[in-house]
């Protein structure tokens, strides 16, 4: 089972701090947010189906938003982070 | 008719959210407030005159996305609607998923623009997005379906952009006839329908490209923004990236007005449903892309004299402002007001048609767009 922390921006959309979750890639992890919480759909990944770029996932604290993407797998993964990049003013 | 029903709302679309602003009969009192949607890019909060109170806003997030968000009493609670593209799950199907294997190479990336139908269709609603898409709902925002004719139009991947975008920022419909239609793309130019939206044609013969090799080509103007004489819905006043024009004959042709003022760039126009034959401009430096010689200024544009005016004083004002494409907006009373919002979240009015200034005493985020909604005159 996969601990996931969700940015508390993101609560706008359905969840709060963190869930549990069991899957296999982020592409399966973020499918079973979305079942969870349908208001989630689009907002980390784009009609696409890739990762927002202001989007930043995390697996085990390292960083596969812009290099394996959704296809990550998660086999021995233990932890998520889905946060929004640092950007803006 | 309450005094609240007689209210002025100030409509204001900033860089950090959505303020109505409400003002007196007048228009010398203000408040400012509701506010809504901290820290995310309003591009515009729309009123639907058909139905007193409800607001609707384009919503955008660098990070989260675009969403239509819908208030239903003048702003003080909002909820999201079905956003393009992206229907609430239980709502819609993505209509990209009829073909998983080919999704859509052109994520939405913003919304830019809510055009409320004419008064015998009070369910249509019409908004236009980046990059080049142009939807209608005809039950008041709940579901939109797709213009197909311009968002698969055979020369889309060859549209580009300008700097905010591949925006379709403009949509006007005839109050004669709910199937002419006109939209207004950057950097496309402007199209007209006459048949609801099943085809377009381009319509920016006169129009200068200064940017392109080719001086009058038939697409390619980087249209900043156009709206329709209060009286004959047969005249435009647009402003380009390319000067300032008129047409009398639905777009068919285009005539530029600007040259009088020297430099005729900017991105606004407004025209006042009681002030017809007249369009309020705000004139920018084209290269700093601020008010010319430091000051704030407006000026109006007379089609019926064919002469402008002036309507501040280079001392009222002075500093060098941005507006965005929807920064001016005129309300519908007997003596229009006028108001203008900057980049620098100054928001001017004028309460008597330019005769005179003030300043809402507030200090917004950037503001992208200003829009009014108002008593009519009468």
């Amino acid at each position: 089972m996969l601990d996931v922390h969700l940015d508390r921006w993101l609560r706008d959309f359905g969840p709060r701090g963190h869930e549990s979750v069991e899957a296999d890639s982020v592409e399966h992890l973020l499918d079973a947010l979305e079942a969870r919480y349908p208001r989630l759909r689009f907002r980390i990944r784009d009609e696409t189906g890739q990762i927002r770029r202001y989007v930043r996932v995390f697996v085990d604290g390292e960083d596969v938003s812009a290099t394996t993407g959704v296809t990550t797998p998660l086999t021995g993964a233990r932890t998520i982070d889905i946060l929004h990049s640092v950007a803006g003013g | 008719m309450t005094e609240r029903d007689r209210a002025v709302r100030i409509l204001v679309g900033t860089r950090k959210g959505a303020y109505v602003v409400t003002g007196d009969p007048k228009r010398q009192r203000w408040k400012v407030g509701p506010v809504a949607h901290g820290g995310k890019d309003v591009f515009q909060v729309a009123a639907d005159p058909r139905h007193p109170g409800e607001l609707y806003a384009a919503v955008n997030s660098d990070f989260w996305g675009p969403s239509v968000q819908k208030s239903r009493d003048w702003g003080k609670r909002w909820r999201e609607v079905a956003t393009p593209l992206t229907p609430l799950a239980k709502d819609r199907k993505n209509p990209f998923e009829e073909d998983p294997a080919h999704p859509s190479p052109r994520p939405l990336r913003n919304l830019w623009r809510f055009e409320p139908g004419l008064p015998e269709e009070p369910e249509v609603l019409y908004l236009g997005a980046d990059p080049h898409l142009l939807f209608r709902s005809r039950d008041r925002g709940a579901s939109w379906e797709p213009i197909d004719a311009i968002n698969k139009h055979p020369d889309h991947e060859k549209w580009s952009p300008g700097a905010g975008g591949a925006c379709l920022h403009t949509i006007l419909v005839d109050p004669r006839d709910p199937q002419r239609l006109y939209v207004g793309m950057s950097a496309v130019g402007t199209f007209r329908s006459e048949d609801g939206g099943l085809h377009w044609s381009p319509k920016n013969r006169g129009v200068e490209t200064p940017f392109l090799p080719e001086r009058f080509p038939e697409t390619g103007q980087c249209v900043h923004h156009v709206v329709a004489d209060a009286a004959d819905p047969d005249t435009f006043y647009r402003q380009d990236h390319g000067g300032m024009y008129v047409s009398h004959d639905r777009m068919d042709r285009w005539v530029r007005i600007g040259k009088p003022l020297g430099d005729d760039f900017g991105f606004c126009v407004a025209s006042a449903p009681t002030a017809p034959g007249r369009a309020f401009f705000v004139r920018l430096d084209g290269e700093a892309r601020t008010t010319g010689e430091g000051h704030f200024q407006v000026h109006e544009w007379n089609d019926r004299k064919r002469t402008w005016r002036k309507l501040l004083s280079p001392k009222e004002f002075p500093g060098h402002f941005g507006v965005h494409r929807e920064g001016i907006a005129t309300d519908a009373l007997e003596t229009p007001g006028i108001y203008v919002g900057t980049t620098t979240g100054q928001l001017f009015v004028s309460p008597d048609t330019g005769e005179s200034w003030q300043l809402v005493p507030y200090g917004f985020p950037g503001i992208h767009s200003v829009q009014v909604a108002s008593p009519t005159a009468g």
